[in-house]
C-alpha cells in the first residue's frame, strides 16, 4: 500500500480492521522494533492516528508496566473505538504469538536428539540477551544525562540482579524515589 | 487449594504484570526467581529453554509466561498465565491513558515519565545478569555481546537474522 501524504485527513477504523492489522503485526513481530511497525501502519498507511497522538501514547505505554506494544495497542484502540477497540487490538496482537510460542515449544519437545537443539537454543537465548543489552545501553545513556537517574539504574540493577533482593520491594521503593528526583527537572520548561 | 497450579500461576503473574515497568524483559529476573528457585516449577535448563523459545517466536518477550503456564498445566495453564500477565497491566494502561491524556503537559506527568525510565532500565539490566547466571558459559557471553554489537552498528540487519546466527554459532561450537 502507498503511504498517504502526512496531511491527509484521518480515516475511521473498523473493529475488524483494527483486529486484522494487529494480528498481522503480532504474527510477524520477531524480536523488536514493533513501535516502528505500529507507527507505519497506524499513522502513515491507514491514517487512523496522527503522529502527535501516537507519540504521547507511546510515552504512556513505556512508562507503565506491561509489554510496551500491547500498552500502545490498548491506547490506540481506545482512542479509535473505545473499550471494544482496546480489546480487539490487544487480542488481535496476542492471539498469533500465543499459538506460535506453544507450537514451537511442542515442535521442539517432539525432537528426539535434544543435544544439538539445546545448543542451538542456548545460542538463540544468548543472541536475544544481546538485544536486551542494546536496550540497557540506550537506557543507561538516556539516564546518564541526569546523575540521579544513573544512580537509580545502578541501584536497581545491583539490588535485583546481583543481590537478589525481591523485585517487588525494590520497585516499590525505587519508583517513588526516582519520580521525586525528577520533580525539579520536570518543572523546567525545556528539560 | 494451595497446590493448584492455575491458582499458583495467577498468584505469580498478576503481581508481575503490575510491576513489569519497561516491558516483559524487566521481570525475567523475578520470574526466574519464582518459577525456578522459590516454587521449583521448572529447573534452570527448562527455564532457559522456554526463554529461548519465547525470544525465537514472534510476539512480545513476555510470551515466556504463556510457555511457563503451558508446561505447568497445558492449554488452560497457557491461557490463565497469559491473561494473568496481560489483563492487569492492560487495564491499568487503559485507565491511565483515559485519565491522563488531558494532562500530558503537566509537571507530575513529566516527572513520572522521567522518573520511571531509569527504574525500567535497571530492571532490564538485572534480567540480563540473571540470564547470564543461568547460561554461565563464555561462549554464550560472546554470542550475546557480538549480537549487541551487530545490532548497534548495523541497525538494518533484521532481528530474526541475528537470532538465527546466534543459534547456528552455538550449534557449531557444540559440534566442534
Amino acid at each position: 500500500m502507498r503511504p498517504m501524504p502526512r496531511d491527509a485527513p484521518l480515516r475511521p477504523a473498523s473493529l475488524a480492521g483494527l483486529f486484522l492489522v494487529c494480528l498481522k503485526i503480532g504474527l510477524l513481530s520477531f524480536g523488536g522494533g514493533l513501535s516502528g511497525w505500529l507507527y507505519r501502519e497506524f499513522v502513515e498507511q491507514k491514517r487512523w492516528i496522527d503522529a502527535d497522538d501516537f507519540t504521547s501514547s507511546l510515552a504512556i505505554s513505556q512508562m507503565l508496566p506491561g509489554a510496551n506494544v500491547i500498552n500502545l495497542v490498548v491506547c490506540m484502540g481506545e482512542q479509535l473505538r473505545g473499550p471494544a477497540g482496546a480489546v480487539a487490538g490487544a487480542f488481535g496482537f496476542l492471539i498469533g504469538p500465543f499459538f506460535a510460542a506453544i507450537g514451537l515449544s511442542v515442535l521442539i519437545d517432539s525432537i528426539a536428539n535434544v543435544g544439538p537443539l539445546e545448543a542451538a537454543l542456548a545460542g538463540v537465548a544468548a543472541a536475544a540477551t544481546g538485544l536486551l543489552i542494546v536496550i540497557c545501553w540506550h537506557g543507561v545513556r538516556r539516564a546518564s544525562r541526569h546523575l540521579p537517574g544513573l544512580a537509580v539504574v545502578l541501584a536497581v540493577a545491583v539490588t535485583v540482579g546481583v543481590l537478589d533482593w525481591p523485585l517487588m520491594a525494590v520497585v516499590a521503593v525505587a519508583a517513588p524515589v526516582s519520580i521525586a528526583l525528577s520533580w525539579n527537572r520536570a518543572g523546567k520548561p525545556d528539560a | 487449594m494451595r497446590d493448584d497450579p492455575l491458582l499458583g500461576l495467577v498468584m505469580v503473574f498478576v503481581p508481575f504484570s503490575l510491576i513489569s515497568i519497561g516491558g516483559g524483559a524487566s521481570i525475567i529476573a523475578g520470574m526466574e526467581n519464582q518459577v525456578v528457585t522459590a516454587r521449583g516449577w521448572l529447573n534452570a535448563q527448562q527455564f532457559l529453554e522456554l526463554f529461548a523459545i519465547s525470544r525465537a517466536a514472534p510476539g512480545p518477550g513476555v510470551m515466556l509466561a504463556t510457555l511457563v503456564g503451558w508446561k505447568l498445566a497445558g492449554w488452560l495453564g497457557a491461557i490463565v498465565a497469559s491473561l494473568a500477565l496481560f489483563v492487569p497491566s492492560s487495564l491499568l494502561c487503559y485507565t491511565v491513558f483515559r485519565v491522563s491524556n488531558a494532562h500530558r503537559d503537566k509537571r507530575w506527568h513529566r516527572a513520572m515519565r522521567e522518573g520511571l525510565a531509569p527504574v525500567g532500565t535497571g530492571l532490564i539490566i538485572a534480567g540480563v545478569i540473571s540470564i547470564f547466571g543461568l547460561m554461565g558459559t563464555w561462549q554464550a557471553g560472546t554470542i550475546a555481546v557480538a549480537a549487541a554489537g551487530v545490532l548497534s552498528f548495523l541497525p538494518r540487519v533484521p532481528t530474526l537474522v541475528i537470532i538465527s546466527i546466534g543459534g547456528m554459532a552455538s550449534l557449531m561450537i557444540y559440534n566442534f
